[in-house]
């Protein structure tokens, strides 16, 4: 009976807690550094995926961002990973951005290292830098990459191809 | 539920401590906001030689915008002098930075971008010192318009009569369109023009409309009173190449013509602007940066009607942020490359207005760096970079 209660309060006190740490779990943004692409494409490893690079002060990010969106409505299990090129002093303000956009289920990381563009290098060394920039990751992780805001039918015939190959 | 309270002041203290860097100097907090701010967005730079040789640098101390000089080419610095009265979030990292100019009477100016509320909205501030850089009057709002929207990258030349130009990217155009719902491509450029040493601007004139949204745009001092200006571009539909226009001191400006021809199609921001410099002779030389379809990465030309002449690939595949600076008809170029480790300082002397050239490796880092500006001083060419292990590094190139 005592340890019932314990359960019980203890769970009270979880969800309690939950509410009262909520607005920071809405949003799981993961840190990504030089070493965090090894460690995405380890975790979707044979299976492919989207990486996808934004940031709160590229507008046409804004738009590439929506796509991404109606992408993962069709495609729910389908892996988009999002990374948010800001400098990791802003991390509150990409945070406020990706609560109101509701990007779930996609997982949402941010640059962790101030130096910028080691944690670029470490992505793409051909990459400058210019946004939105996306890796199109296939079951073998071969990549194809695009700059500037990806088009829709471009990205459906490349999901067509990976989920047909993946039935196969 | 005693036990909870602590925790959650715990969490909640974690979280500020994870969103924030502030150092002792900013607990005045003004303008603050609750943001933190990191090396890279606080090591933008300028910097140049006064008249006497003395080289004055404008960039970020403890949240302000503050100037600082040097009397021995770099080795030594003074005590920052404070531009701003207040601490303040500024756009200071990347492809902004704080200007600085000299006016035809020993006003030293500095124009920045203070960042207003929404994301990638900004105004652009300026402020003078009319005692040799001791103190400097109140900064004001260069433009007009105060909607809380995008005035950032601001640039700053002086004409040959002593008038201030300021120029920026402006996003009102693109904005109303948007609340018409018709087409816009891009921001406009806006400038204004101050009559007596930046007492008062008059403005906001519009440049041109469809510039790139997020490239720093570049000055040059034309002949008469005019004033040169080159952006990154939005050529229908999406070509992001650059564009030159005339600024006259009355606020027309000439015909917005084409400078370079790489075909970069982008739906994006490079955040990569160009620089340009005159030689003698009245030409334009320029180095930008493309992905385009019919090149890639930094380049080197000079700009004529129409085309680009002796247009050359800058150093490595990985050669980013380059500047220029020109003394008659020897031109010095010099940029970044970062080798996954290092970043390199490197440069390239023409002679001969850009018909050939000469490189040279200047000094390596493994820490942060800004973008490096050439400077000229005594007919020679050095090196201003401003990196984390090496604050305001001056570098002449050989």
């Amino acid at each position: 009976m005592n340890s019932c209660l314990t359960i019980l309060r203890r769970l009270k006190f979880s969800a309690l807690l939950m509410l009262l740490t909520l607005p920071a779990l809405a949003v799981d943004l993961r840190p990504f550094d030089a070493g965090s692409l090894a460690k995405i494409r380890q975790a979707h490893a044979g299976r492919p995926f989207i990486l996808a690079f934004w940031s709160i002060h590229c507008a046409p990010c804004k738009t590439e961002l929506a796509i991404l969106k109606s992408i993962q409505r069709k495609y729910p299990k389908f892996p988009i990973v999002l990374v948010a090129a800001d400098d990791p002093a802003a991390k509150a303000a990409v945070i406020r951005y990706l609560e109101k956009e509701k990007v779930e289920p996609m997982e949402t990381w941010a640059y962790a290292d101030e130096f910028e563009e080691r944690v670029r290098y470490s992505v793409d060394p051909q990459w400058q830098g210019e946004l939105p920039r996306s890796y199109f990751f296939d079951a073998a992780h071969r990549l194809t990459a695009h700059s500037g805001i990806i088009d829709p039918a471009w990205v459906e015939t490349w999901m067509s191809e990976q989920n047909s190959a993946e039935r196969k | 539920m005693i036990k909870l309270l602590p925790l959650a002041i715990a969490l909640a203290a974690l979280s500020a401590i994870a969103t924030s860097t502030s150092t002792a100097a900013d607990h005045s907090g003004h303008k603050m906001s609750g943001m933190a701010r990191s090396g890279q967005a606080e090591l933008g730079a300028t910097a140049l030689f006064d008249a006497k040789g003395v080289l004055w640098a404008a960039h970020k101390d403890t949240g302000h915008i503050v100037v600082s000089y040097s009397a021995d080419l770099g080795k030594s610095w003074s005590t920052p002098i404070r531009v701003t009265p207040e601490p303040e979030e500024t756009d200071t990292g990347g492809e902004a930075r704080p200007k600085i100019a000299f006016g035809p009477g020993g006003e030293i100016y500095v124009t920045w971008t203070r960042k207003m509320t929404t994301p990638y909205s900004g105004e652009i501030r300026f402020a003078r010192s009319l005692d040799g850089g001791q103190t400097f009057l109140a900064p004001l709002t260069v433009h007009h318009n105060r909607d809380d929207i995008t005035h950032r990258f601001d640039v700053m030349a002086i004409n040959r009569k002593g008038q201030l130009f300021i120029s920026w990217i402006d996003k009102r155009d693109g904005i109303a369109a948007t609340k018409a719902q018709a087409s816009y491509r891009g921001a406009a450029v806006y400038f204004a023009v101050s009559d007596d040493q930046g007492a008062t601007f008059r403005g906001d004139f519009k440049l041109a409309d469809y510039s790139c949204e997020c490239c720093r745009i570049a000055l040059a001092v034309g002949i008469d009173d005019t004033v040169v200006a080159m952006w990154r571009h939005v050529f229908a539909p999406n070509i992001r190449d650059h564009a030159i226009a005339v600024l006259h001191s009355d606020g027309t400006a000439g015909e917005v013509r084409r400078a370079t021809y790489d075909d970069w199609k982008l739906d994006g921001c490079p955040h990569h602007g160009p620089s340009l410099a005159d030689d003698s002779q009245g030409r334009i030389h320029a180095v930008w940066f493309t992905q385009g379809e019919k090149n890639q990465g930094s380049y080197y030309g000079r700009l004529r009607d129409g085309g680009v002449e002796l247009q050359r690939h800058i150093g490595g595949q990985a050669s980013a942020h380059p500047d220029l600076a020109i003394i008659g008809q020897r031109v010095a170029v010099a940029w970044t490359e970062f080798d996954g480790e290092r970043s390199r300082l490197r440069a390239m002397v023409s002679e001969n207005a850009g018909e050939s050239w000469q490189e040279h490796d200047l000094a390596t880092t493994t820490s942060l760096s800004d973008q490096p500006r050439v400077l000229t001083k005594d007919n020679r060419f050095y090196v201003f970079w401003n990196t984390r292990n090496e604050p305001r590094s001056l570098t002449p190139i050989p």
